[in-house]
């Protein structure tokens, strides 16, 4: 029970020397270890194929890790937990294809809180709310097959958000949406982390970063630099070697410090600007 | 000869008759050479729809196209007699979804569907296999791998390398940069911009990014509720009042143009659509 | 390429507010008593009364024809095998049948003709009557030209009453079944399949689960058929033209469907195994649910007619006076 006491009672998640396989050959993830703190929000980078959907996978016990542990709220994530924790970590896949149960939109909402054994009530509430908040109202009879890709994308994540768990992982689940629509997700994203849930992006785009506290930087299935997001954005040797990039007002600082161009006020303009977008 | 549209509609059937119009009176001219499109819009707006009309893979419920001097109507009647396949072969389509246009068992195969469907020999679909991976950047090992186990990005490289190996003369992109990582992204776009002068082909994309549509576009669609909203020059798009009406974003280079001259006076005007562009007119103005 | 089968159809009338409960039981008690009808007279009347009950829920008849279409192969062949093989009863018909170079030849020659001209007539069930009475003139009369071999095509009362019983059996239990997929969300067959299934909870069978493999099951045929579609639209837009191509291309184009149909139809089942697993779906646990039964005096009527329809059928099964 000493485990349970102590610093690790503020972890939402840690990992421990991961690694994981598809096949014998090729190593999709290999010695990751990180933690995420309670009501934190992380964000996940990296190449594609670098191991960022497979950990997110690994995280809710949909793959089996070859090697180290997960724990998840201080459970150590197995056979017998698994069950438990699913409870605790919901995740909107990447294709939101892979993630329909329900024949229409609203059973769709409907499947996870059923789960759940949300009272109906509380049900019907819930799934009027968060058709709403990803503006699908309209299409909560429609077959989840007949959306368009944004669309799409936007009622797996209103059937994650209903389920109102502790944990979210969101898996480049902002994608295919416009820019407004992208917006809105992201601000009521930060809203729930505010609230204390406990966030993971996952994104290729730097400016969703912006808003989380620390950035995981994954490159070939092991973790390149885990830091202060701050710290990783102005990174961009790191940012670089996995095949990210600068934010542009980030970008057109380090050119000018290369340059030896000093101008203070700009300097701190840009960067003020950067966490803005 | 081009692809021309007029007064398309298009109404998804339903099994109980009750129909989607995803595509209201579409007018629209393209020409088979020499143009770079991007085609912008919010989420289900049609962009799709749409661009499935263009090799005819769906046919208008109203009004009538002419793809490549090949008419085709509303009617199953009239159309009985098309020949679909000139048309698949000369215009390229990459599906939004590449698990929609993945099936085969390995990538090599996959890619090689296409060009030996439409009669290239085996051992120069081969070789256009091997050309048309490492242009999508992925290296020869993916080649014997199945392209139902990748990741979400590596598919969407596989995807559009199939196109690419038909060798269109028109190829059409429905969100080919989403899910890449930025240095892909930016690779690729390349690719699509380097077949676009140096063979004078047409290339069209469907995209959110409107750093793109800034940065390449020659002429920019925008859709809203299945009605073409706006066909013109992408500069003056950005400089309207009604973007937002239309959930587009003011692209970052213009955001960041905009503030430095507000903020530091700074000279900014003139054509500045890329970062490069922009460094080095900064390091003029600074220095 | 729309397929009915296990696909839900929104709409309305009464058989979409009637408990799911209702439907299935009465789905059973009807097979039942369908299959107890031994009168050509009754099994018309039962078919007329379907389509009366089908007239009052406003269900298109063309709804249910399309459910029965990829079944007609099978209704076909069950009809011939009986007429040819059945030879109880009276005969009714017999001809001798002229196995001849030229009547070979014509016949091969007429279906072919048949079979590539069909596409052309709107009346594609008359076109085909057309082409077995032409078969059955070629065998029995034209083909009659120094024959090098002859046999009989005879006929018999019970061949052909027990032919016709089969098919009407067969599209009555399609057509009921048909009903009850097209009114009722998978959601709600589910729920019912698990209300009606529930007294084998004595046995110790898990009736909730029985109840999610068959309500996932009957999901998963329209998922595959959306596939098998995605497959299509993908081939086609590489260069594979559906529409035409000659006898072998079109064997090729099945093949090449069917290999990848297979690899994506265990891909699809495990993303959908993972997507129920990722939001808490737990084998065997309590879930409440969205969808409530309630019972209608509409479902007592209906429970209460079908029980009249089997009690009816049973006493005139072993009334003597029938
Ligand atoms: N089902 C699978 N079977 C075998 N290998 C796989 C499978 N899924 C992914 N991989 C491989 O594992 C590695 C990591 O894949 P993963 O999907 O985790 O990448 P990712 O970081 O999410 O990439 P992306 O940004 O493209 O989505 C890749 O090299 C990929 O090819
Ligand atoms: N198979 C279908 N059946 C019925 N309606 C459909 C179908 N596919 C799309 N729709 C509807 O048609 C409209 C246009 O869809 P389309 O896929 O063309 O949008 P889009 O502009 O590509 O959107 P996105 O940016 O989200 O991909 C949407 O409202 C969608 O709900
Ligand atoms: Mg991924
Ligand atoms: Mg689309």
């Amino acid at each position: 029970m000493d485990t349970l006491l102590g610093d690790d009672i503020l972890d939402m998640i840690e990992i421990k020397n991961l690694g994981f396989s598809y096949q014998e050959d090729g190593v999709a993830l290999s010695d990751v270890s990180f933690n995420v703190e309670k009501g934190e929000w992380l964000t996940i980078l990296g190449h594609n194929g670098s191991g960022k959907s497979t950990l997110s996978k690994l995280l809710v016990g949909l793959l089996r890790p070859s090697s180290g542990t997960i724990t998840v709220d201080g459970q150590v994530l197995g056979e017998e937990s698994v069950y438990d924790i699913r409870k605790k970590i919901g995740i909107v896949f990447q294709n939101p294809d892979n993630q329909f149960v329900g024949v229409t939109v609203k059973d769709d909402i409907a499947f996870g809180l059923e789960n759940l054994q949300i009272p109906r009530d509380e049900m019907v509430k819930r799934i009027d709310e968060y058709a709403n908040r990803v503006d699908m109202a309209d299409f909560l009879e429609k077959e989840p097959q007949a959306l368009s890709g944004g669309q799409k994308q936007r009622v797996a994540i209103a059937g994650i958000l209903a389920m109102k768990t502790d944990v979210i992982i969101f898996d480049e689940a902002t994608s295919m949406l416009d820019p407004k629509g992208r917006k809105t997700i992201l601000k009521y994203i930060q809203k729930l982390n505010e609230e204390g849930v406990t966030v993971i992006t996952i994104t290729h785009d730097m400016r969703e970063s912006v808003l989380s506290d620390r950035i995981l930087v994954l490159k070939n299935g092991e973790v390149l630099k885990i830091g202060p997001t701050k710290d990783i954005l102005l990174d961009k040797e790191t940012l670089e070697s996995s095949n990210l990039e600068l934010l542009l007002p980030l970008e057109v600082m380090h050119t000018l410090e290369q340059k030896n161009i000093t101008h203070p006020k700009l300097k701190e303009f840009l960067w003020q600007l950067s966490l803005n977008t | 000869m081009a692809i021309k549209f007029e007064h398309v509609s298009f109404q998804y059937k339903s099994i109980d008759n009750k129909g989607y119009l995803a595509l209201d009176d579409v007018n629209v001219v393209i020409e088979n050479t020499g143009e770079f499109i991007t085609l912008i819009g919010e989420t289900g707006s049609g962009k799709s729809t749409l661009v499935q009309h263009m090799n005819a893979l769906l046919t208008p419920s109203k009004g009538s196209m002419n793809i490549l001097g090949v008419k085709i109507s509303s009617t199953a009647k009239e159309n009985k007699d098309v020949q679909f396949n000139p048309i698949r072969k000369q215009v390229g389509l990459v599906f939004q979804f590449p698990e929609y246009q993945l099936f085969e068992e390995t990538v090599e195969k996959d890619i090689m569907f296409g060009p030996k469907n439409f009669g290239v020999s085996e051992s120069e679909a081969k070789k256009r296999a091997r050309e048309a991976i490492n242009i999508v950047g992925l290296d020869d090992s993916y080649l014997s791998r199945s392209p139902f186990n990748l990741s979400g990005g590596e598919k969407k490289r596989v995807s559009i390398a199939g196109i690419l190996a038909m060798e269109p003369d028109i190829l059409i992109l429905d969100e080919p940069t989403s899910g890449l990582d930025p240095r892909g992204r930016d690779a690729l776009l390349e690719v699509f911009y380097q077949i676009h002068t140096s063979l004078n082909k047409t290339v069209l994309i469907i995209t959110h990014d409107m750093n793109t549509v800034y940065e390449y576009a020659k002429r920019v669609l925008v859709m809203r509720e299945g009605a073409l909203v706006y066909d013109g020059d992408p500069v003056k798009l950005f400089s309207r009042k009604n973007i937002d009406n239309w959930n587009l974003d003011v692209p970052d280079i213009i955001q960041l143009k905009d503030a430095l001259e507000s903020n530091f006076h700074l000279d900014m005007s003139g054509t500045i659509r890329n970062k490069k562009a922009l460094l080095k007119r900064l390091e003029e103005v600074l220095s | 390429m729309k397929v009915v089968i296990g696909r839900y159809v929104p709409g309305s009338g009464f058989f979409y507010s009637m408990d799911p409960r209702t439907k299935i039981i009465a789905l059973i008690l009807l097979m039942i008593a369908t299959f107890l009808i031994d009168s050509f007279a009754l099994m018309l009347g039962a078919i007329g009364l379907i389509v009366l009950l089908m007239m009052a829920g406003r269900i298109g008849i063309k709804r249910v024809y399309l459910g029965l279409r990829p079944l007609m192969f099978l209704l076909i062949f069950t009809f011939v095998f009986q007429i040819l093989f059945n030879r109880q009863g009276e005969i009714l018909l017999s001809r001798t049948v002229y196995y001849s170079f030229l009547s070979l030849a014509l016949a091969v020659g007429l279906v072919v003709f048949w079979f590539f001209t069909k596409k052309f007539t709107r009346f594609k069930l008359f076109y085909f009557v057309i082409m077995v009475a032409g078969l059955y003139a070629i065998f029995t009369e034209i083909g009659n030209v120094s024959p090098f071999a002859t046999g009989t095509l005879a006929i018999y009362e019970e061949g052909l009453s027990m032919a016709a019983f089969i098919m009407l059996r067969l599209i009555i239990i399609v057509t009921l079944s048909t009903i009850l997929t097209i009114t009722t969300k998978p959601t709600d067959l589910n729920l019912g399949l698990e209300h009606v299934l529930k007294p084998l909870k004595i046995f110790r069978i898990n009736t909730e689960d029985i109840a999610m493999i068959i309500s996932i099951s009957l999901r998963y045929i329209p998922t595959l058929l959306d596939e098998a579609n995605k497959i299509m639209l993908a081939q086609a837009s590489r260069g594979v033209d559906f529409k035409e191509g000659k006898l072998k291309d079109k064997v090729m184009q099945i093949v090449s469907l069917l290999v990848p149909m297979f690899i994506i139809s265990f891909k699809r089942s495990d993303e959908l195994a993972n997507a129920m697993e990722a939001r808490s779906f737990t084998p065997g646990a309590t879930r409440t649910r969205l969808h409530q039964l309630s019972w209608k005096r509409l479902d007592s009527v209906a429970i209460g007619i079908a029980f009249l329809a089997l009690s009816l059928s049973i006493v005139l099964r072993i009334s003597p006076w029938i």
